[in-house]
């Protein structure tokens, strides 16, 4: 998957930015969700609506990764 | 409004008194809305614009129709609450601001929730099964499945409120309130509690209205008679649903006193009646009523004569309301008492009907003023007492009785006290 369109990373940080209730331009590449206020319910909110979007499955294992937008993109360009 | 003057002439440990009000209805958010609604004798009953209804004959019910919670509890932290969840918090947080008592790290173990509810989970269970059913398990969304237990909402209560003492749901169908009520004064005079926020709340969904239209309990949903509630009214055809949520501080009468806390009414009895060959349908046969009424004037130690009007549970089934009447022709006479039926402004709202009612008791006693049974135009012989017929009155107001009977067997029943406190 070519993740890193910028389309792509727009889409995952409207979805981050809804899910932990902040606004989007918060949300950078490198920003740490847990810093943004996200807990361990969000996270796996996060997981579940990413895998929704992109139609992918995303083992649970990487979900210690998924700490920021940045690390999202990579478990993508990853699939 | 002016609270009443109340006298303390007996400071008895056990005496448990209503210090806040908190309502969420379709005719009103917050107790002055709701009880100038109440007083003016307002409809809430409007089209249900929740979901779809064209495949049925019902199409009304008592909606909150711009219900924004966000307005009461902030913006933050409610996405992923249901509706029956949020209408309990709202409900709960303007009970406690009613109620000015801070909850602080000192009192916090000794603060109570008790909500009342029963199908309040139910859309959230459907939705979450519906979408692991069709997009597989892996779809769901994790934060949503707390939504699906029923306890669900009591806890969010504590959670948002920090509220460390007891957390506890009662799930007894249309009595579910009352029953709650009750719970929570045996917690405070057992002393696990000190004060407790009790309540009870229902949201309108598909899942319900189907299912009270399937088993043709609903107005209209038998054949093509007008769809309307008209409690006692020989016109009735059927209940037309509601949804809401009322909360209560209660605490001891020692404890208000201490803290300077408004009081609107003392509890003073309660009573209940199961009646075991109800089988989702009423019964003209009143004999669970009947317990309910007589063990809770018992348990008040006040005279049935004492009592000053009786807070209908009346929803415009046929024999529903029918049963209610001859219970309170049993033990008041006909004609000698009021018996305000408020489920005609509001619609049946279930679980949180005892509630409702407790609420506008308690408003009435308050303000010595009747609320209306709204709709009321024919007489039904079966129903023979006074309903305060479509225009409030006021009255001298001492005691009052709170019904909340059901189809499904049981009966409950809370007796106030207004005035020597």
């Amino acid at each position: 998957m070519k993740a890193n369109s910028e389309t792509v990373i727009e889409e995952v940080r409207q979805l981050v930015a809804k899910i932990i209730e902040t606004n989007p331009a918060k949300v950078d590449l490198d920003a740490r969700f847990e810093d943004l206020g996200a807990d361990s319910m969000m996270m796996l909110e996060i997981l579940v609506a990413v895998e929704k979007k992109f139609k992918i499955e995303i083992p649970e294992s990487d979900l210690p990764k998924m700490t920021s937008l940045k690390e999202i993109i990579n478990i993508l360009n990853s699939r | 409004m002016a609270h009443q003057k109340i006298q303390h002439k007996d400071v008895r440990n056990n005496r448990i008194v209503i210090t806040g009000i908190g309502v969420v209805s379709s005719i009103g958010i917050g107790k002055e809305d709701f009880w100038q609604a109440l007083k003016q004798g307002k409809s809430g009953i409007k089209p249900v614009t929740l979901f779809d209804t064209s495949s049925m004959q019902s199409k009304l019910a008592g909606e909150i129709a711009d219900f924004k919670a966000e307005e009461i509890l902030g913006e933050k932290g409610l996405r992923n609450l249901d509706r029956a969840t949020k209408l309990a918090l709202c409900a709960s947080e303007l009970a406690l601001h009613d109620s000015e008592l801070k909850i602080t790290e000192q009192n916090t173990d000794h603060i109570g929730v008790v909500l009342g509810s029963t199908m309040g989970s139910v859309r959230s269970i459907s939705e979450f099964d519906k979408e692991g059913i069709m997009n597989g398990p892996r779809s769901v969304n994790p934060a949503l499945f707390s939504n699906t237990v029923i306890n669900s909402p009591a806890s969010q209560i504590s959670i948002r409120l920090q509220i460390k003492g007891l957390s506890a749901t009662i799930s007894s169908g249309f009595s579910s309130a009352l029953d709650a009520v009750k719970y929570a004064i045996d917690c405070i005079n057992s002393n696990k509690s000190s004060a407790v926020l009790v309540g009870g709340a229902e949201e309108l969904c598909e899942q319900t209205f189907k299912g009270f239209y399937k088993l043709k309990l609903l107005s209209a949903s038998r054949k093509n008679d007008k769809e309307m509630i008209c409690p006692f009214d020989v016109r009735r055809n059927g209940m037309i649903l509601g949804e809401g949520a009322a909360f209560f501080l209660i605490e001891k009468l020692s404890s208000a006193i201490n803290r300077k806390a408004p009081i609107y009414a003392e509890i003073i009895g309660y009573g209940t009646g199961f009646d075991y060959k109800s089988v989702n349908r009423y019964r003209f046969d009143s004999c669970g009523p009947d317990k309910s009424i007589k063990s809770a004037i018992t348990s008040a130690k006040i005279n049935f004569s004492d009592v000053s009007f009786v807070a209908s549970s009346a929803n415009s089934d046929v024999k529903g309301d029918a049963m209610e009447a001859n219970a309170v022709k049993k033990f008041f006479g006909v004609k000698k008492i009021a018996v305000p039926a408020i489920k005609s402004m509001i619609g049946e709202t279930f679980s949180a009907s005892g509630a409702m009612q407790l609420a506008a008791a308690v408003l009435m006693m308050k303000n010595q003023f009747l609320a209306p049974t709204i709709n009321y135009d024919y007489a039904d012989e079966q129903c023979p007492i006074d309903c305060v017929p479509n225009e409030g009155r006021p009255l001298k107001i001492n005691y009052s009785l709170v019904n909340a009977f059901g189809l499904t067997g049981q009966h409950s029943s809370l007796v106030l006290s207004g005035g020597r406190i």
